[in-house]
């Protein structure tokens, strides 16, 4: 009886057999806007790259089609395997330091003690800074002659360092204030975790043997892993993509020594009006990010979330 | 295996005294069940022993250890939990060996152990499974199976079979105690569960707000309770309790209902005392003669009926093991058998 039940009331909304149910021509208005913002801004934008890329196009020229010259021209330069190893380099920093120090914040922050909740607060402020503004500020504080770092080091007797106009040490400075910022970031990521970790297993640990390293070893970081993870893969793919911070404190220099992928392709397209080439960069740094995003949400996808929710 | 010797125990929490000067003595490979109801320090008391509670007063010695100041890595115990508290990112197998790993110990030596363990639980086929993918039995099996491989000194449970549904929780306790009469190590018990209490221990230690009302053998318990409470808490359903004097060589209720005194006792021994007098509900049996009751309540599970009796102003419960056609609202004769009665000093609470 239920069966012939349902028959009848597929029939009546006019599903019939096993054939997929079809939109009603009267649904299209509802979907439409929404097909016309994503093509206009994602589906657009990447084909035209896509084109511009094929296309040998200097600002002011004629376009004309140049097929895969522009790829070709991108394996032997210099320049651009530079900015992607500054990038690599840039980026294996960015992630590690804030993934270290933030974790430690949320171990600390985690545990009871007075003004907890206000540290915490102040801890998270430079989260909400605008990448222009903190550039602009730790430009002024690396200053080699007016800088207040300089002078906290002369304080503990170490001489001046040039910061971020020295080639060698740009890197790592603009790592500093990439840290400075995002570790908050990482800490609230973990702090999170933490709370979800359940309580029980380390009463266990504590009869069956283990101290605080091997609690934290064994227990902490496998239960918070996922959320590590989802940490990594977040300032990876950030970190990858950094462009105001670097731009508004080295423009790439002193030289090229801080030239990432993002500076290189930016400069390419509107410092020298090499469109085409320009494109071509931004189709192989987009594969980079989404063939990184693919490995990271593999690895993701192993670290199971189960294991901490359901116990 | 060793004795446990709890010895003046005190806890506080701040200026709220839980445990007030607490004294047990355990031997070597006992079986010991600390029952009570909920707040009455029993899982404190169990906590204190495995270390994870600091003491407040009094001693605590597994074997000739004094153990009181000793983290709990250091006391040579293993515990198991009303939640199991298993590591929830690690095999049955890697929780079940963690405690050897943690003292590095022989890996092949572990894996031996492990599969010793997991032929006793019956867990070999599970040895590869994280803990969600199993049942809750399965779940209290590896955590006996975590604390078997340990071969500890004392074994420490703590309401494990509280989560397990009815029927389980059967089968588990009967696993228990079979564990328990083959390995033989000494094990301190604690539940809220009378039944588990009755059903597993050699000795049991009924808590009640922070004290000992009485230390003895299951039947013992049953059989010849201290006083009001464990007469009360032991037992289901709990004894019949009726307040009243001896008069005229019978016990007559303060509302008039008059009942049989015990077999042994003399009536001017008792004479115009406040007492109570107490019957079990299993001890009451259907007759003519005697009390006359109207069933209240009657429930059937098939292999006994409960009822309630209104027996003038006084209510009565009675467990009837017979199969008697009783229904709400019928009038029922029953009669106490003397030797099963027991008189409580109504000021003391304690059993005369």
């Amino acid at each position: 009886m239920a069966s012939v039940s349902i028959e009848a009331a597929a029939d009546k909304r006019g599903v019939k057999g096993s054939k997929p149910a079809r939109l009603a021509p009267n649904y299209w208005p509802f979907v439409v806007p929404a097909l016309i913002v994503i093509g206009a801004v994602i589906v657009f934008p990447w084909v035209f790259t896509l084109w511009m890329s094929v296309h040998s196009w200097t600002l002011g020229q004629e376009q004309t089609f140049a097929g895969l010259d522009n790829y070709i021209r991108l394996a032997t330069d210099f320049r651009f395997w530079e900015s992607l190893w500054h990038t690599l380099i840039f980026t294996v920093l960015a992630v590690v330091v804030p993934l270290f120090l933030g974790t430690l914040a949320a171990l600390i922050f985690d545990a009871q003690f007075p003004l907890r909740g206000f540290l915490r607060g102040v801890f998270v402020m430079p989260m909400m800074a605008t990448p222009v503004a903190i550039a602009l500020v730790w430009t002024m504080m690396f200053h080699p002659q007016l800088g207040v770092l300089n002078y906290l080091l002369s304080l503990v007797g170490i001489g001046p360092q040039e910061w971020i106009y020295n080639r060698y040490s740009v890197i790592p400075s603009l790592v500093i204030v990439e840290t400075w910022q995002w570790t908050p970031l990482i800490m609230l990521i973990v702090l999170g975790g933490l709370a979800a970790v359940p309580r029980e297993p380390y009463e266990s640990a504590e009869i069956d043997g283990a101290n605080a390293w091997q609690k934290f070893r064994y227990l902490t970081l496998p239960m918070i892993a996922p959320f590590l993870m989802i940490g990594v893969i977040i300032r990876s793919i950030d970190a990858i993509k950094s462009f105001d911070i670097i731009y508004a404190m080295t423009q790439g220099g002193p030289g090229t020594a801080s030239e990432t992928i993002n500076i290189y392709l930016y400069n390419t397209a509107f410092s020298y009006y090499d469109i085409g080439y320009g494109s071509a960069m931004a189709v192989i740094f987009f594969v980079i990010i989404i063939a990184l995003s693919f490995v990271l949400m593999m690895v993701r996808a192993r670290t199971n979330w189960s294991d901490v929710v359901d116990r | 295996m060793a004795p446990v010797t709890l010895h003046n125990i005190q806890k506080h929490f701040g200026a709220v005294s839980v445990i007030q000067d607490l004294s047990v003595d355990i031997a070597d490979g006992e079986f010991v069940v600390l029952v009570g109801p909920s707040g009455c320090g029993k899982s404190t008391l169990l906590r204190m022993v495995a270390g994870l509670e600091e003491v407040s007063g009094g001693q605590i010695r597994i074997g000739a250890r004094e153990v009181s100041d000793l983290p709990a890595r250091d006391r040579d115990i293993a515990m198991v939990f009303q939640n199991y508290a298993l590591y929830p990112h690690m095999t049955v197998e890697e929780n079940m060996g963690f405690a050897l790993k943690l003292k590095k110990a022989n890996p092949a030596d572990t894996a031996q152990r492990v599969k010793k363990a997991a032929e006793i639980l019956g867990l070999e086929k599970l040895l590869d499974r994280y803990p969600r993918q199993l049942s809750g039995g399965q779940r209290q099996r590896v955590a006996m199976g975590r604390a078997i491989v340990r071969n500890p000194q004392v074994f420490l449970f703590d309401e494990p079979l509280s989560n397990l549904d009815a029927k389980l929780r059967v089968v588990m306790r009967g696993e228990i105690k079979a564990m328990h009469q083959r390995i033989g190590t000494t094990t301190i018990y604690v539940t809220h569960d009378q039944i588990e209490a009755m059903t597993m221990a050699d000795k049991i230690v009924v808590l009640h707000d922070g004290n000992i009302e009485q230390v003895g053998a299951p039947l013992d318990l049953y059989d010849r309770p201290a006083n009001l409470f464990v007469a009360g808490f032991i037992g289901s359903p709990s004894m019949n309790f009726l307040e009243g004097k001896v008069e005229e060589g019978v016990f007559r209720t303060d509302k008039g209902l008059i009942l049989p005194l015990p077999a042994n006792a003399t009536p001017e021994e008792f004479a115009g005392r406040p007492l109570v007098y107490g019957i079990r509900p299993e001890h009451i049996r259907v007759g003519d003669q005697g009390i006359q009751g109207r069933a209240a309540i009657v429930e059937g599970t098939g292999s006994e009926i409960f009822a309630k009796l209104d027996c003038g102003s006084e209510q009565i419960s009675c467990l009837f093991r017979e199969r008697i056609d009783i229904r709400f609202g019928d009038t029922v004769g029953i009669s106490i058998d003397p030797k099963q009665v027991h008189l409580f000093d109504k000021a003391s609470g304690r059993r005369l």
